[in-house]
């Protein structure tokens, strides 16, 4: 869980492009990472994405908005949470998670790119900062029927290929099966009679 | 850009008026999301939505979240609208409701305090509290049911074949 | 009794086969209609799962279910045949017994004559347990086949050839096992 975390740290940094300028007096610094939680994406399902922000400098970061404008309204659905958002106050070494669920609507290779994050590094700051979060980078997204057809567990096509299979084995097994015990039990009768 | 720093400055101004005074009786309306089908994920994301209305018509003010005793600002979405959210583990992730405490700047500074100390943390009265019920998602069938069906149609010819063996016996 | 039953006398012998070789064209029809069933049936399988495109394999359908049943029904013979023989033998005793007992009111009849009925009736009991059993255990096998070959062995292939293979390899390897026990 640790390594994690700061694999998680190291993506954010990796991705991240500072306009910040190197003032070492006290301010805030805001790292931001965008992660996807999926093994795959498919056409109309969920895509989990979590921003998370850690502010790493080391005053409070005010006003902090984050817009991510990389999903079109026309290829993704959001189905939870809010593509935009504000925080007041990131204290120093704090850091904010917030997730989103979209749902893409076509198949197709699409570019994660990275998410935009505006504040100001100090109370007293007038400028506001800019940075962008990591990008989770390009991703295929399979068409549901693809999937389907390698994950579903087709529970009512082997059903009613169950119903179909059914009396090719059963009918015979039956007549066959009545055939026996009654020549059978027809022996062992006999030989019941024949013993007493 | 000049327009997104004049609306900086407005949410400044806001954020600013908001923390000098509380937010009294409080009101929630909250809605949640968590994902239904899970097979394709790693983590389950946990989405809470609320709008906070205040009795004294104070807007947006900055929030925090406790969940668990961990604590985050919480992030605004909307106009008094906010979002609580959070990814767990698909393997680990537990069903059922999560009440997940709402505090303002006053009563967050008093459970920090609280944290500190080592006290325990259900003493500070949180502004309200939001519960979000996670039913489970579904995680693929427990056994593929080709397997299934051919296990089925093994067992049925290794019946009918230990009968055809037992007649030409 | 049960000793000497077992071995047939010549006649009974020369009887048993000519009824099993010649297939009559009544249990000819119950072979073919069953095979063609049981072989078309796969079909199902690779258009739902599989997701084969019905349109463009519709030939293959054909040509595929043609041969596999040619092949299933080939196998219900080859093994009602083999099973035929040890079936009549089983059942000699029970049948005989029956037959002796039904005939016993019927004083008319001669002993040739009662011999020669429980000889038509131990035919027919013998070969309609192994009709059914055979079209049972075949059902079995190649239904076993198909889905092993085809959700296993083959499943990396496209659903066309994947259908073409499994059910042809199931409809072969049916008709060579019947040949090759006994």
């Amino acid at each position: 869980m640790k390594s994690l975390y700061v694999a998680v740290l190291l993506l954010a940094a990796s991705g991240l492009v500072m306009s910040a300028e190197e003032d070492s007096s006290s301010q805030a610094k805001l790292l931001v990472s965008k992660q996807i939680f999926n093994k795959y994406l498919v056409e109309d399902m969920d895509i989990v994405l979590k921003y998370s922000i850690y502010n790493v400098g080391s005053s409070a970061a005010v006003n902090v908005a984050l817009k991510d404008s990389s999903f079109p309204a026309d290829s993704f659905t959001v189905v939870g949470g809010s593509l935009e958002l504000n925080v007041d106050r990131i204290p120093p070494g704090a850091n904010v998670s917030h997730v989103v669920v979209v749902r893409p609507r076509k198949p197709g290779y699409f570019n994660f790119s990275s998410a935009e994050v505006n504040y100001l590094p100090s109370d007293e700051a007038k400028q506001p900062q800019y940075a962008v979060s990591s990008e989770p980078g390009e991703g295929g997204i399979i068409a549901f029927r693809d999937f389907d057809k390698k994950f579903s567990p087709h529970v009512l096509d082997w059903a009613f290929f169950a119903v179909m299979t059914l009396p090719c084995l059963l009918i015979p097994f039956l007549l066959w099966w009545s055939s026996k015990s009654k020549y059978e039990a027809l022996v062992k009768g006999g030989k019941k009679e024949k013993s007493t | 850009m000049e327009k997104l720093f004049c609306l900086l400055a407005v949410l400044s101004l806001a954020g600013l008026s908001a923390a000098s005074s509380a937010c009294t009786k409080p009101e929630v309306s909250a809605q949640s999301y968590t994902t239904p089908d899970a097979t394709i994920l790693t983590n389950i994301g946990f989405v809470a939505e609320f709008t906070l209305t205040c009795g004294n018509g104070i807007q947006n003010p900055p929030l925090f979240a406790e969940l668990g005793g961990k604590t985050q600002p919480v992030a605004r979405i909307g106009a008094n609208k906010y979002q609580v959210s959070w990814v767990e583990d698909v393997k680990k992730a537990r069903r059922g409701d999560y009440t997940i405490n709402i505090y303002d700047e006053e009563n967050y500074a008093a459970l920090r305090k609280a944290i500190r100390n080592n006290e325990d943390i259900s003493t500070v009265k949180p502004l309200a509290a939001v519960v979000l019920n996670y039913p489970g998602a579904y995680q693929g069938p427990w056994v593929n049911s080709e397997f299934m069906a051919f296990a089925l149609s093994i067992a049925v010819w290794y019946a009918a074949f230990s009968a055809k063996s037992k007649l030409l016996a | 009794m049960s000793n000497k039953s077992k071995a047939f006398t010549r006649e009974e012998e020369l009887l048993l086969q000519d009824f099993s070789r010649n297939v009559s064209t009544k249990s000819s029809a119950l072979f073919y209609g069953n095979a063609f069933i049981v072989s078309a049936i796969p079909i199902w399988l690779f258009w739902r799962i599989h997701m084969i495109d019905l349109y463009s394999s519709l030939i293959s359908f054909v040509v595929v279910t043609l041969i596999s049943t040619y092949l299933v029904a080939f196998a219900y013979k080859n093994t009602k045949f083999v099973l035929k023989h040890k079936v009549a033998v089983k059942r000699e005793d029970a049948v005989t017994r029956e037959m002796t007992k039904k005939l016993a009111e019927d004083k008319k009849m001669s002993k040739k004559e009662k011999d020669e009925r429980i000889l038509w009736k131990k035919n027919e009991v013998a070969d309609y347990e192994a009709t059914t059993f055979s079209i049972f255990y075949n059902n079995a096998l190649f239904l076993a086949i198909v889905i092993f070959a085809s959700f296993y062995v083959l499943k990396s292939f496209t659903p066309a050839f994947n259908y073409i293979l499994s059910v042809g390899v199931a409809g072969g390897l049916l008709a060579l096992l019947s040949t090759g026990t006994q």
